[in-house]
């Protein structure tokens, strides 16, 4: 039964996308092959769920082998636990969801059906890495999801701006990949396998127990941060952040997929699954680089006004508060809340994609949006402030609630939802345990680290709830900024506003019923995390860990802790206890402060954000410019490879040139010269002289042929006598 | 050897023969090297009547001489242009000749003479008996049927060949 | 008469035919030597038919008739080829008509 809803969710985007594929081979395509892709991914997400009832009662790692291929050692299988599932409905669902939105929003596109074939495409192989059992599996779902999102950023490849987009978010990811493979390579030579969990006692994770020494800590160290590196490009963690914004060229639905579900997803999950090889350090560096992505991209959110740049940026952010909670062992918080996020972001996508459709009325047509884009060069491949599209620009916008009040409404929800605000929506509960974690983390084993990192993560909440209640005011409140744009803007239609509302509903978790069996996630054991000497508590990790579930409805953590039958819980209780309930309350505060703050700049009007701009300049400017990264890669990385690539070119032209050049001299001068006078001397000269020797004495014993038959006559004659002479005679 | 009128007749063929020959090789006139041909020719068919083959003798005479002669002095009528056509000789390939050819002869005496088993071998005593119904009996029998085709078509070949090779050549 | 005397006769033509071969400038006079050649050939043949088979045996005078025939058949196509020399080259003496002269 397992195997066979693994299998109907795997193929039937898959063949959805071949049926695409083959249609458009033959040139047979039609518009309404979006029903097959829509189709296919419900199909997915009904199983996904019956899934959910198949996994629940037992939340412990599945591992089904599909495919038995013999001695090969790579033998495709699936790894399922609960957070396998749960990844799996939470991809199924928001990608039916941008599915059916898509259905609207590129409607008339020139290029519809083969949208969709991408659609199906993506879904399929984020579904692969997510089901997969061993890292090549991973790997190979993991370079088509980054495949798929490359084509669909470039879905208008008519622009440039698209174009370099998609081309910077594929080379991009690739820098992490590089370090993901050598990660996988180093895990390879050492286990001889790259299998997570068989069953058996030879998957990497049983494998992983039995190090133990300093040299091996190193080496493992090693090896996670390089797999990390790997979900730094796909999931956008500074450094490699730069193109996620970019790749906002993309169609909105595509924003939203990438965003919510499936690619920078993706290496949140590859860290997830990573878990258990975190040592000490390496998780000390996912921690930190999550940290600082987090309060980076939240202070470039701030000076946006691209509405779809600034929640690309606080994907980032967001997505560094996951890598934080992972970096601090809060393995459940940082997987909750990336299940919450999916929702709220994709909401906040499809949202800002409605709103832009509907000032697309103006326009009337897609079409025209990418056509109209070719007249301003996009000449870096990074934003400036003039080449906001006009539709995507919030300075144009204001007052939008009262024309599209749904899209108000279900976008609202999301906002409150990532800001923090609390009790009633799942962005504050995630939000919180993240927060909780890392402060529980400190406080566990008094560190400095931990301490910092939690002051960061709280005021990048803060900034949070600042931008995004920024977004909405000047959004859909105020007045309207661009009259004769307003007038324009309408209600999108059903199949755009349906996907919202169901999103809407799965961002309050009050009607969610997804997730009431607490417990459901049980992280896995981490046997290379140690407390530093001077920690003053030292809990038992399991009991840490496992006491943090999605069942967040009306269970409070000590609720939760009760669940524990073991001794150890009444200890980690008062451990953690503490720091969850500080944790909250400071994110209600930070978030409250930041929503006051934006009502105050961007409603009330009561301070200027110019003044202010004005008077921090140099801030302003940082993030304005968004810390120069671009800057840094163009001006530093790209103008070293152009300086190394033209190094290497004089070092080709002159050096490898000469020493061809060379060789190519001396074989024609010497050695073509001496085989060249052999040649002509020894082996002409011995032709010429057989044939002059035949020459002359053809020209002598020519003249034994006179013509004249009576000498023959002579000759034949003389002959026969001479013949019967000498035998005569002898 | 007693002289009989017989022998002395045989010695008469013989020195015609021999007589006629050498002169067919040393005339330079090429009509009478042709009619000593002639002669030669009769010499040879008076010795087949010695060896007592009449048909054969006939057949020499109407062949050679009703025929071949003919077609000889039709050559050199349609070759010289001139009947007085003189036989060009040299010195020099006339001395090498003459010294092949006695050679030649001498070595066959040799072998004649020195070949015991031709020896003594007489003719005398033996009946005469007509050979012409014998000989069209072998002929138009098994013996000599397929020889006596394959002629006969070795003549026709010969004949279109001749036919072919000396008629002008048409000109399209 | 024995077979020597014929065989002597024979040799001697046999000889002077060569020598007409060998010597003669005209086409023709050398077909005349051949045909002495024939005759010798003949009377050789009709000879030993005579002394050396049985009387009754009379084989050697068949071969002379077939090689009457072929005499014949030879006379015929050997005047056809030199009166085609003699349109072509104007003359029929084998040491003027040497184009295969090396």
């Amino acid at each position: 039964m397992v195997v066979l809803l693994i299998s109907i969710i795997l193929l039937a985007p898959l063949t959805a996308f071949a049926i695409h594929a083959l249609l458009g081979l033959a040139k047979q395509g039609f518009p309404r092959q979006d029903i097959l892709s829509t189709f296919a991914m419900l199909v997915a997400f009904i199983c996904s769920i019956l899934l959910f009832w198949q996994i629940a009662p037992d939340p412990k790692p599945h591992t089904i082998d599909w495919i038995s291929l013999g001695s090969i050692t790579f033998s495709m299988g699936f790894y399922l636990d609960s957070v396998t599932v749960i990844m799996l409905i939470v991809v199924t669902l928001v990608s039916s969801l941008v599915h059916i939105f898509s259905i609207g929003y590129m409607h008339g596109d020139p290029r519809y059906p083969r949208f969709f074939a991408f659609l199906s495409l993506f879904s399929f192989s984020m579904l692969f890495l997510v089901v997969s059992d061993n890292l090549l599996g991973i790997y190979i779902g993991w370079e088509l999801v980054g495949l798929c999102s490359y084509l669909l950023i470039g879905f208008w490849f008519e622009k440039d701006s698209a174009a370099d987009a998609c081309k910077k978010a594929f080379l991009t990811t690739r820098v992490g990949d590089v370090g993901m493979f050598v990660g996988m390579m180093m895990l390879f030579t050492r286990f001889k396998t790259l299998s997570l969990y068989d069953g058996a006692d030879a998957g990497i994770f049983t494998l992983v127990e039995g190090l133990s020494g300093t040299g091996d800590m190193i080496w493992l160290s090693i090896a996670g941060v390089l797999i990390f590196c790997g979900a730094v490009g796909k999931s956008a963690q500074v450094p490699l952040h730069t193109w996620l914004p970019d790749a906002m060229e993309g169609p909105t639905p595509v924003s939203a997929l990438i965003h919510a579900a499936t690619m920078v997803a993706a290496g949140v999950y590859l860290t997830a699954r990573m878990f258990p090889i975190l040592t000490t350090s390496s998780s000390l560096v996912i921690a930190y680089v999550g940290g600082i992505t987090a309060i980076v991209a939240a202070t470039i959110a701030i000076v946006r006004f691209d509405i779809k740049r600034v929640l690309a940026y606080s994907t980032v952010s967001q997505l560094g508060f996951m890598m934080l909670a992972i970096g601090v062992g809060s393995y459940v918080a940082g997987l909750f809340h990336l299940t919450t996020h999916a929702f709220f972001k994709a909401l906040l996508f499809l949202g800002s994609g409605s709103v832009i459709h509907a000032f697309h009325a103006m326009h009337s047509h897609h079409d025209e949006e990418h056509s109209d884009d070719g007249e301003h060069d996009h000449g870096l491949i990074h934003e400036h402030g003039s080449e906001i599209p006009p539709d995507q620009d919030m300075r144009n916008m204001g007052g939008l609630r009262r024309k599209m009040p749904l899209t108000f409404i279900t976008m609202l929800i999301a906002t409150l939802s990532i800001s923090g605000v609390p009790f009633i929506f799942s962005g504050f509960w995630s939000k919180d345990k993240i927060l909780g974690g890392v402060l529980e983390r400190a406080m566990e084993w008094n560190s400095i680290h931990h301490y910092i990192l939690f002051v960061v993560a709280l005021i990048a909440a803060g900034i949070t709830a600042f931008y995004m209640f920024r977004l909405i005011f000047m959004t859909f409140f105020g007045v309207p900024q661009n009259q004769e744009m307003h007038e324009m803007a309408h209600e999108s239609p059903w199949v755009m506003t349906v996907p919202l509302l169901v999103l809407a509903f799965l961002s309050i978790p009050v009607v969610n019923p997804l997730w009431f069996n607490k417990d459901y996630v049980k992280p896995p054991e981490q046997h290379h995390i140690h407390a530093p000497e001077h920690a003053q508590v030292l809990p038992d990790s399991k009991t840490r860990n496992s006491d943090f579930s999605f069942a967040f409805l009306g269970v409070s953590d000590a609720h939760a802790a009760e669940g524990e039958e073991d001794g150890h819980a009444a200890d980690a209780h008062h451990a953690h206890s503490p720091a969850h309930s500080i944790a909250m309350i400071l994110s209600i505060i930070v978030a409250g402060v930041g929503i006051l703050l934006s009502w105050l700049f961007y409603h009330k009007r009561r301070f200027s954000a110019e003044a202010v701009s004005t008077a921090f300049r140099p801030v302003y400017n940082l993030f304005w410019n968004k810390y120069y990264f671009d800057e840094f890669y163009d001006g530093v990385l790209v103008a070293l490879t152009v300086w190394k690539s033209r190094l290497f070119a004089q070092f080709d032209g002159s050096i490898v040139d000469g020493i061809v050049n060379g060789v190519g001299t001396v074989t024609r001068d010497v050695f073509a010269a001496f085989t060249g006078f052999f040649d002509n001397s020894v082996v002409d000269g011995l032709v010429n002289r057989i044939a002059e020797i035949t020459w002359a004495a053809g020209g002598r014993i020519r003249r034994l042929q006179t013509g004249a038959i009576q000498t023959y006559l002579f000759v034949v004659v003389g002959g026969i006598v001479l013949i019967i002479l000498i035998f005569r005679v002898l | 050897m007693e002289i009989t009128l017989k022998t002395l007749i045989f010695y008469g063929f013989a020195l015609m023969t021999i007589g006629s020959a050498l002169a067919v090789v040393t005339v330079r006139n090429i009509v009478h090297a042709a009619f000593a041909l002639m002669v030669t020719l009769f010499g040879v068919a008076g010795l087949y009547v010695f060896l007592q083959a009449d048909f054969l003798a006939a057949t020499q005479v109407i062949v050679y001489v009703g025929g071949i002669l003919v077609l000889i002095l039709f050559g050199v009528m349609m070759t010289s242009g001139r009947l007085q056509m003189r036989i060009h000789i040299e010195r020099g390939q006339l001395l090498l000749g003459g010294g092949i050819t006695i050679a030649l002869l001498m070595l066959l005496l040799t072998v004649i003479a020195n070949t015991p088993r031709w020896k003594n071998l007489s003719d005398d005593g033996t009946e005469f008996a007509p050979t012409t119904s014998r000989i069209g009996e072998l002929i138009l029998n098994e013996h000599f049927l397929l020889p006596f085709e394959i002629a006969s078509v070795l003549l026709l070949v010969a004949l279109i060949g001749a036919a072919l090779i000396s008629r002008k050549e048409v000109r399209d | 008469m024995t077979l020597q005397h014929y065989l002597v006769i024979s040799a001697i033509l046999f000889s002077l035919g060569i020598f007409a071969v060998l010597t003669r400038r005209n086409a023709i006079s050398i077909l005349m030597g051949i045909e002495l050649i024939l005759n010798s050939c003949n009377l050789n043949f009709v000879a030993f038919s005579r002394f050396v088979t049985p009387p009754e045996n009379i084989d050697g005078q068949i071969i002379a008739i077939f090689g009457i025939v072929l005499a014949a058949a030879e006379a015929a196509v050997f005047l056809a080829i030199i009166l085609a020399i003699y349109r072509e080259f104007g003359s029929i003496r084998p040491d003027e008509v040497d184009t295969l002269k090396g």
